[in-house]
């Protein structure tokens, strides 16, 4: 997908777990580590909004379009 | 009624077409049986003539030959069906039936179908040349029924693109 998510580097710049995330924003560690492996297709406003909030950070600091990165398959 | 669980609908249908598997595959078992036996038929039926109780017929023409193989191809295709059709009951009973499996098992259903109604009219050709009379019930009815069968597999397919969209939206 051209889309490729950046958590886990936003992530250790606060120091923070990928759990304590998952209980601070009421979202599975399943769902967070399907959206930190880049294997999600959709991301809703209220996960990317609670994620933003939680971690202090735009949606751009997590989300980057990379132009030459593998086209989605649908 | 219930779509999933004990006593449901999807379960009383896994019954039967159990009950129906078997039943078809004793019938491909004899039919099968019979296309073995066949080019041989003449020979038993003349080792069994001495007896002066038992006249047998051992003429073996070409429509009793295409009647037997159509009634072959007809029950392979019916037991490729009611195979594919208890994978998608399996599939429905026990996790969720939009899965591309199941559209790939109606896509086969489809095809299946198809071809049996392409046997009718090979066979129907073959009885025009060898001069036979045998029953092939060509009905418009069944053409729709492999029409719905494909659109099934088309609505499967999306269904399970949809699914597979929403589990792995976060």
């Amino acid at each position: 997908m051209s889309i490729s998510v950046k958590l886990d580097r936003v992530l250790l710049d606060r120091g923070m777990s990928l759990t304590e995330l998952s209980e601070r924003v009421g979202v599975t560690i399943a769902n967070l580590s399907i959206l930190k492996t880049g294997k999600a297709k959709a991301i809703r406003f209220s996960t990317l909004e609670a994620i933003c909030k939680e971690l202090d950070c735009q949606p751009g600091d997590i989300l980057f379009f990379d132009e030459d990165g593998r086209p989605s398959a649908d | 009624m219930r779509a999933i669980g004990k006593g449901s609908l999807s379960s009383i249908l896994a019954v039967g077409l159990h009950v129906t598997r078997v039943i078809l595959w004793i019938m491909l078992g004899l039919v099968t049986l019979a296309l073995i036996i066949m080019p041989f038929a003449p020979a038993i039926a003349d080792l069994f003539s001495h007896s002066d109780d038992i006249n047998i017929d051992g003429v073996i023409d070409a429509e009793d030959f295409i009647k037997v193989f159509y009634a072959f191809v007809t029950t392979a295709v019916m037991l490729f069906v009611v195979n594919r059709l208890l994978e998608i009951l399996k599939a429905l009973r026990f996790g969720s039936p939009f899965v591309r499996e199941n559209a790939d098992r109606f896509r086969g259903i489809g095809y299946a179908l198809l071809m049996g109604e392409g046997a009718k009219f090979a066979f129907g050709f073959l009885s025009l040349i060898f001069d036979a009379d045998v029953e092939l019930n060509m009905t418009f009815l069944s053409w729709l029924a492999i029409i719905t069968v494909f659109v099934l597999a088309e609505v499967f397919r999306e269904g399970a693109r949809m699914k597979e969209e929403q589990d792995l939206t976060v």
